[in-house]
């Protein structure tokens, strides 16, 4: 079995032996596996990156297994390293592991620790399997597969009905968007006779090839990557997932599960290549995300929810920057915010341990002294999303406005308008977090504020390490290290003056975010609260999430379950199944009632029939014989 | 037509005879009487041919039939007594109880 | 011939016989109208030339098998509602199921044209030959029959004894 192979398999291994001797052995054992398997696997990762760059950037293929042949057309599982599988597939092992470590800090008390770890493994398995998958076959099987990892770990404290309801919510939503991929799939399939993503790739080569409309194609599968990204409409999930434990959070829904559909479009970049219709429709929603998700952050007071909140808006950039061409940028802002983001969750989740399970910023404040190391890892990541220069989220975050104000495939200065404003807005309500939860006056009651203390050294440890990549992680030239495979984006000749003011604008709008929330929220949250009282209607709004949970229950879900009652229960069910076994069952009943009277009990009835069988056999014969 | 054919035609009409009388009788001891009738049809109809052979076989076949009808008639007269004696009526009518 | 005229009385007295048997109400009626047709059949048997069976007919039947019944008669208190209502429902079904049976009989029998002409007195039964018969090839059957009688014995003894032997 050779590196590439090897690299999914062993998640796979600690999650079966975690799953099955995991309680037995001691969380020692536990630990042990869960957190070896994916570092060996990182190791594998960063092996088979330097043979590819040895090689000069040829890709690695490997058939794992063939699992079928259906018409001539052979399906295997096989596996592909290339440039931007390399590139994830280091993030998802890389900060995996991390976080596996983390993990087993901040989940040493829960007794369901085993189980915690099989399913972590699990879900750097199937998330393996969908970055170095080599069709979208398999690239399905791991979009799947996550998204049932997901399920699993967001609901792990299952016998909270609400933290159940949750995993479902997560579960069903994904599902709707995988009927849009599954659709694309099958036209693909249709139209080009291979899933595979050389193939398609090659298919694209010189134009869209007949019979088949790339932008349908393309629409469809961004349906699916909307769901499992947390875009418009199918964005609901990712709020609510905050329900699981925050290592879960930072590392499915924030560095790795929820940038599947980023990159399932970045790998696909040749059939979006030839789908404006499809590409501009990325990018509006994309943006439109990014707004959306930018106002309500503004008003959550749940430290994980603002960040939940955040990662929609910052995949929504990702979908902008993929969707005017850049796909070498997109993927660069999924790498930065992969640590970023990661650091920031694992830094609410010391926070929320510190504090023994407080998450109301509200009642937060004064932590800076106290929690410093905590403090000092979340204000880098804070700094970094808010894209103040040179840290990394400054390199990522420009390129997308640049190219979504310069692209020839569709950049325009709206987009670039609308992606400044959430910038803003991004840099506004991360350090209002920042204010609220260290820095303003202590709001914490006695009891919390004498048990603060700082993290042990698993949490802290891996903290410090996502920080330093935050801050210099944007150094590394991704976008050109990937060119090769994702062709870059061309600015517009004639915009090229406005390269650096742009560059300018960009900054100016991460310090003044910077100065608007500290002059907010210097004190606690007092003075924001006022101004929020002038504005009632709107603060409602926001902080109601528009309504959209609200809107869905109505229009989806109740007539849903107006429909399996009434007709599927009632009329199909009851009336329609039972009643049909009940008629049967009466029907028989009745034939049989009848039929016993011919047994009355007279003799003479009886020789009478028999005198019949008589006439009967006699008639017969003569027929007959 | 021959004397063969009659007497069969007569054995006939006895059996019909005597099943009609089985069916439409209401007394038990009729019924019972009626059935050797049906007995004695068929005895006849068995002499008939019989009588045309050489053999002494068709001889012993009767008698070993009469001998069979007596046995049956003395068991069957006390299993009507006894069910006369519990439904205290020997209408068959009352004699119910092998209903389904 | 008067063979002829002997075997058409015979055979209506016979018919008559069965006849009472339908339509009498009292069930000594029935029985005597019952040992009239054997006594019938038993002529039939004589003109028929088996005189061996005609003896044993009297003999047997009427002798032993109609004078049992006879007692039974006299023994059953015969005034029940069997005798009020002589018929049972099924009268008329009856009558007519048996109608037809003996007219599909009969038009199976109209249908085989005559067979080999009678010759009176061909047959071996004369009462000699028959006991050889019975008595050296039958002898097994004729054993056979002591045990069914022997049986038959046993088998009424217990029915009437019953469950201890009571009144039902």
């Amino acid at each position: 079995m050779d590196l590439l192979t090897a690299i999914v398999l062993l998640p796979l291994a600690g999650f079966v032996v975690n799953g099955l001797l995991g309680a037995r052995l001691g969380r020692g054992f536990v630990s042990v596996v869960g957190c070896g398997l994916p570092i060996l696997a990182f190791a594998a990762a960063v092996r088979c990156f330097l043979v590819l760059t040895a090689a000069g950037g040829a890709p690695l293929l490997t058939t794992a297994y063939t699992w079928g042949t259906v018409g001539g057309h052979a399906f295997g599982i096989s596996f592909w390293f290339d440039r931007l599988s390399a590139v994830m597939a280091l993030i998802v092992t890389g900060v995996g592991s991390l976080i596996h470590v983390y993990s087993t800090g901040y989940m040493k008390d829960d007794p369901g620790y085993a189980r915690y770890f099989a399913y972590l493994n699990l879900f750097l398995f199937f998330m393996l399997m969908l970055v170095l998958g080599r069709s979208l076959l398999v690239c399905f099987v791991g979009w799947e597969g996550v998204g049932l990892a997901s399920y699993l770990l967001i609901g792990f404290w299952f016998e909270d009905p609400d933290k159940a309801r949750a995993g479902k919510k997560a579960f069903i939503t994904n599902r709707v968007g995988d009927a849009g991929f599954l659709l694309g799939m099958f036209l693909l399939y249709h139209a080009l006779g291979t899933l595979e993503f050389d193939g398609v790739q090659a298919a694209f080569a010189g134009g869209a090839p007949a019979m088949l409309s790339a932008d349908l194609v393309g629409i469809l599968l961004f349906i699916g990557a909307t769901g499992k990204s947390a875009q418009i409409p199918l964005h609901v999930w990712l709020p609510d997932a905050m329900a699981g434990p925050t290592p879960v959070s930072a590392l499915i829904h924030a560095a790795t599960m929820v940038t599947a559909g980023v990159y399932l479009v970045a790998r696909l970049n040749g059939i979006y290549a030839h789908a404006p219709v499809a590409s501009e429709l990325i990018a509006v929603v994309g943006v439109a995300t990014a707004l959306f998700a930018a106002t309500i952050a503004v008003t959550q007071t749940d430290i994980k929810k603002v960040l939940a909140w955040s990662t929609i808006s910052q995949l929504g950039y990702m979908f902008l920057a993929l969707g005017v061409g850049a796909y070498g940028v997109a993927v660069f802002h999924l790498y930065t915010h992969a640590f970023f983001k990661a650091c920031l969750f694992l830094g609410a989740g010391s926070v929320i341990h510190a504090l023994s399970g407080e998450q109301d910023i509200r009642r937060m404040g004064g932590l800076a002294r106290r929690i410093p190391l905590t403090f000092v890892t979340f204000a880098v990541a804070t700094a970094a999303i808010a894209g103040i220069p040179p840290l990394a989220g400054f390199f990522s975050k420009d390129e997308i406005l640049w190219f979504a104000f310069a692209s020839e495939r569709g950049g325009s200065p709206l987009l670039w308008a609308v992606g400044a404003a959430t910038a803003l807005l991004t840099a506004f309500y991360m350090f209002r977090l920042l204010w609220l939860t260290f820095l303003s006056p202590s709001r914490m009651d006695e009891k919390t504020a004498h048990h603060v203390h700082e993290s042990p050294a698993t949490m802290t440890g891996v903290l410090v390490v996502l920080a330093a990549l935050s801050a210099v992680g944007g150094f590394v030239a991704v976008p050109h290290f990937l060119s090769p495979l994702l062709p870059a984006a061309t600015a517009a000749a004639r915009l090229e003056e406005y390269e650096t003011p742009l560059l300018v604008v960009s900054v100016a709008i991460a310090v003044a975010g910077l100065l608007a929330a500290a002059l907010l929220y210097a004190q606690g949250p007092a003075r924001a609260d006022r101004l929020a009282a002038r504005v009632p209607r709107l603060h409602r709004l926001l902080s109601s999430r528009y309504y959209v949970d609200e809107l869905y229950e109505r229009v989806i879900t109740r007539p849903i379950q107006w429909l399996s009652d009434a007709v599927f229960l009632r009329v199909g069910d009851r009336w329609a199944i039972d009643g049909t076994l009940h008629g049967l069952a009466a029907l028989a009943r009745g034939a049989a009632g009848q039929l016993s009277r011919v047994q009355g009990g007279g003799v003479q009835r009886y020789v009478l029939l028999a005198a019949l069988g008589v006439l009967i056999s006699v008639v017969w014969v003569w027929r007959h014989v | 037509m021959d004397r063969t054919q009659f007497l069969i035609g007569l054995s006939i009409a006895l059996f019909s005879l005597g099943l009609a009388g089985v069916i439409v009788r209401r007394n038990a001891l009729v019924m019972l009487m009626c059935m050797e009738l049906m007995v004695n049809a068929v005895v006849l109809s068995l002499v008939t041919v019989a009588a045309r052979g050489q053999d002494a076989a068709g001889a012993a076949y009767v008698f070993l039939i009469f001998v069979v009808a007596a046995a049956e008639i003395a068991i069957a007269i006390p299993i009507v007594l006894l069910l006369a004696r519990q439904r205290r009526s020997l209408d068959v009518g009352a004699y119910t109880a092998l209903g389904g | 011939m008067s063979e002829a005229a002997f075997l058409y009385l015979f055979s209506a007295a016979a018919v008559a016989g069965a006849l009472v048997m339908l339509v009498a109400r009292h069930p000594m009626r029935v029985a005597l109208g019952l040992i009239g047709t054997m006594l019938s059949l038993a002529g039939l048997y004589a003109v028929l030339g088996v005189h061996v069976i005609a003896v044993f007919q009297v003999l047997i039947y009427v002798g032993a098998v109609m004078v049992f019944m006879v007692f039974v008669i006299m023994l059953l208190d015969t005034r029940d509602p069997s005798f009020v209502a002589r018929y049972s429902r099924l009268l008329l079904p009856g009558a007519l199921a048996a109608a037809v049976l003996a007219a599909l009989l009969g038009a199976l029998l109209a249908r085989r044209g005559p067979g080999v002409p009678w010759v009176p007195g061909a047959a071996d039964f004369h009462l000699q030959p028959f006991s050889v018969a019975f008595l050296g090839r039958y002898w097994l059957h004729f054993e056979l029959t002591s045990v069914l009688l022997v049986i038959v014995v046993v088998a009424s003894i217990a029915v009437i004894k019953g469950r201890g032997g009571r009144d039902g």
